[in-house]
């Protein structure tokens, strides 16, 4: 069953009952007090909450930054909050899962409703890890046209900082953006291909004065973490291969694939090696968990 | 008078003898009525043969004509009994001696000429089967009929020809067989013009050199298309029992050109994806083959897989596996050998564009799962290499063209298909079967050994990958083929790594 906390409420989250238009209630399942309380809370009345939006149409290089940035922030401690829309909100709440951290989904619907549906594996995972699901809508409210830019005033408004991975022209992650400009929060942007279609928003915020985050330490700096977190930024990942990999050729592979991820053809090309030859050490390296394959282009892992 | 003359029909890819009786009578009213199962284009031939006989300035008998098409209980069909029904007739007239042990066929045209005629060259067939010495056709049919070496085949152009010929006046030679200068620009698309598509070409090439199914999963204008319509340029050439299986199909289904001979490139065929099961399949009331027959030792590709009905692609299940369909009809049953090399195309997802490195996809992930449930998961699962055709970078090569030159041509990988054919033809000579890619499981295990190293490959790839049973089968198989192509007596690790990279992965069976 749905709980709900009225604004008036001490429990009511800090940050959010500063808005003028925050929400009279809120429904909520899961671990309310582990994650609000001020005292002891993980995210300790939304200070240590980062919002993190994107587009739905996200590309493997928006898949691949918002594991690797908001994985290392949530692990850190952050409580990541997003909307739970697939594309970059549900690769948000997933990295955080990963990583060991604390999530809380903003439905854009009644409490008792999954919205989308199809990602109620994602929705049970959130409660099961000590995360958080909250909405300002009661029962079966469905999630309409209009109930999407009303969440996202909830995701900025809980959030000290809010994190932009991918957004198009008309993304609306660039509501949640404004938003959490207008509520004067910390607004961070992660540099996006200036010819990716899913770069126009974020450039557009990274010229309105948003913060360029690199990595996830310019994050983790705003929030008072102790930086050079465990792991290095993506752009400093190292030129040295593991050791043990056997095989010149293997090791040629590891090395290109270091500095940059690529499809097999170009590295085939770049290599210039044929494709039969190359086809069998990738399958060697994948065998043992060197390298993996996502959306066409080879990683190392 | 009663005159009897030689004809065939054709039940499937086999003939059966039809006796043409053709009976003249001074007796009763004037009259031409043909009996025996005729069908509508048969109880026509009586206009088409009383005109062609009337405008050959022959007299056309004024009596009471009675032709009888024996045994009456096999259906008939087409035009082809024009030709032995007028040559009786005329013998009446003329007098002349119907030459013995000789078979007829033939459409007749109102001027008396004699048009193409589709089945000669399984006629032919049947008559060396049967014994008979002379096999009398349409002129335009007469090189297909004389692929089949040992009958005399007689090219004929009109009536006023064979009149001469049966009374002594003019003379005619047996048609020899002529070999129709083989096209050197069978090749539609080079390998070489593909840009890039390493990986894609490769699979492409395995496929062909062992006659695997192959699905090639790419965004719109990635190059799919133009691989498959790349394919039969680096086909190896039917041999020569093919080419009479292809040819004999081609001329059933009345698809021979005239004055055409034996095929020797293998067939390709890519139907649009509205087709009919019947028009893929085979079938109709008088079972005709369909696309899959006509693909026989081909290609048969089709081009946004997904969009095909599901029903249509359902039907397609038994003969992929059995190569060969029975189409069963209330008043016929017949066969027609279906063994093609299936290539699908299918774009990722609804828009087409997921992960594509520029233009962003649009498409809801319950529209991708939805889209991909389309394709019929028991035809994935017999098709053996999955492979992505990525988006090319156009620039990439535009500054380049060292790369593109660097492509191999179609005819030097071609021949690298033979080779590979050839390895396997020796390896099968003993078997029915003639490809990798046809191996049954009691193959695999007598003509697939691999080495130890490379059965630990794929017994941990299947654990880690979970592949099923047959997923299991189909990567040894395409092994093999790749082991064919090192010339490789045993499947070594790297055979097996290598086919590895062709496990289905975006489409992955649930």
């Amino acid at each position: 069953m749905a709980d709900s906390i009225t604004k008036e409420s001490p429990r009511y989250p800090t940050l959010l009952g500063e808005l003028r238009d925050a929400p009279k209630q809120l429904y909520y399942r899961g671990n309310w007090d582990g994650i609000f309380s001020v005292e002891g809370g993980s995210a300790s009345g939304g200070e240590k909450c980062l919002a993190v939006v994107g587009t739905r149409r996200m590309t493997s290089y928006g898949k691949r930054m918002t594991e690797q940035i908001v994985g290392e922030v949530a692990a850190a401690g952050v409580t990541v909050v997003s909307g739970f829309m697939y594309g970059i909100d549900a690769e948000a709440h997933k990295a955080a899962l990963r990583a060991g951290g604390k999530t809380i989904a903003v439905m854009p619907c009644g409490i008792d409703v999954v919205h989308p549906e199809y990602q109620a594996d994602l929705y049970q995972e959130i409660l099961d890890t000590g995360g958080l699901v909250v909405s300002e809508y009661e029962g079966t409210h469905p999630a309409l046209y209009w109930t999407f830019p009303r969440r996202n005033r909830i995701v900025a408004g809980l959030s000290k900082a809010t994190l932009v991975v991918e957004a198009g022209e008309d993304s609306g992650a660039l509501i949640t953006a404004d938003l959490a400009k207008k509520y004067g929060r910390k607004l961070f942007a992660v540099p996006n291909p200036l010819t990716s279609a899913v770069s126009q928003g974020v450039t557009r915020l990274l010229k309105e004065g948003a913060t360029i985050a690199s990595s996830a330490d310019d994050i983790l700096k705003y929030f008072g973490f102790r930086t050079r977190s465990r792991v290095r930024p993506y752009s400093q990942v190292g030129s040295d291969p593991t050791p043990q990999i056997a095989g010149e050729l293997e090791q040629k592979i590891m090395q290109v694939l270091f500095k940059e991820s690529m499809q097999i053809d170009a590295l085939a090309r770049k290599l210039k090696i044929p494709a039969a030859q190359l086809g069998a050490a990738i399958s060697m390296l994948q065998l043992e968990g060197c390298i993996t394959e996502e959306q066409g282009k080879l990683y190392v892992v | 008078m009663l005159f009897k003359v030689q004809s065939a029909a054709n039940s499937g890819l086999e003939a059966l003898g039809v006796d043409i009786e053709i009976s003249v009578s001074n007796r009763g009213l004037p009259g031409f009525d043909i009996v025996g199962l005729p069908d509508k284009a048969v109880q026509e031939s009586k206009e088409r043969v009383r005109a062609a006989i009337g405008n050959s300035k022959i007299e056309f008998p004024q009596r009471k004509i009675t032709v009888n098409l024996a045994p009456a209980d096999i259906p008939k069909e087409g035009s082809l009994y024009d030709l032995p029904i007028a040559v009786g007739i005329m013998a009446s007239v003329l007098q002349y001696e119907i030459p013995p042990n000789s078979l007829f066929l033939g459409e007749l045209s109102l001027d008396g000429k004699l048009r193409h005629t589709k089945g000669a060259v399984l006629m032919a067939l049947f008559a060396k089967e049967q014994g008979f010495q002379n096999v009398f056709v349409p002129a335009e049919s007469a090189n297909e009929a004389a692929i089949i070496q040992g009958v005399n085949v007689y090219g004929i152009k009109n009536l006023t020809e064979i009149a001469g010929l049966f009374l002594g006046k003019s003379f005619l030679r047996p048609v020899a067989y002529q070999k129709k200068e083989e096209l050197t620009e069978d090749i539609e698309f080079d390998m070489a013009e593909v840009l890039g598509q390493e990986t894609a070409k490769r699979a492409v090439e395995i496929a062909a050199a062992g006659g695997h199914n192959i699905l090639m999963i790419g965004s719109p204008g990635s190059g799919k298309t133009m691989l498959a319509r790349a394919l039969p340029g680096i086909l190896p050439r039917l041999n020569e029992e093919e080419s009479l299986e292809v040819t004999k199909l081609y001329s059933i289904a009345g698809s021979m050109p005239p004055r055409g001979s034996l095929i020797t490139t293998r067939p390709f065929r890519s139907p649009h994806h509205s087709v009919s099961q019947i028009g893929l399949i085979g079938g109709g009331q008088k079972p005709q083959p369909g696309e899959i027959s006509l693909a026989h030792r081909g290609v048969l590709f089709l081009d946004e897989f997904n969009e095909f009905p599901r029903s249509v692609l359902e039907g397609l299940r038994q003969p992929v596996e059995d190569g060969a369909l029975t189409i069963s009809r209330s008043k016929e049953r017949v066969t027609y050998p279906c063994r093609f090399m299936l290539v699908a195309s299918a774009n990722p997802c609804p828009c087409g564009y997921l992960n594509h490195p520029r233009k962003p996809c649009v498409c809801t992930p319950r529209e991708i799962k939805k889209y991909r449930k389309r394709a019929s998961g028991p035809i994935l699962e017999r098709i053996d290499l999955h492979v992505e055709v990525p988006e090319v970078d156009v620039e990439e090569f535009r500054g380049n063209q060292k790369s593109t030159s660097a492509a191999e041509s179609s005819c030097s990988i071609r021949e690298r298909m033979s080779e590979a054919r050839k390895i396997q033809e020796t390896r099968f000579a003993e078997e029915s079967i003639y490809t990798n890619a046809e191996m049954k499981n009691a193959h695999i295990k007598k003509y697939a050994a691999l080495s130890k190293e490379a059965e630990q490959m794929v017994l941990r790839a299947a654990l880690q990958y979970q592949l099923s049973a047959r997923s299991f089968m189909k990567m040894i198989k395409i092994a093999r083929t790749i082991a064919d192509l090192a010339f490789e007596q045993q499947i070594g690790k790297e055979h097996m790594l290598e086919a590895l990279q062709y496990r289905p992965k975006i489409y992955e069976l649930d």
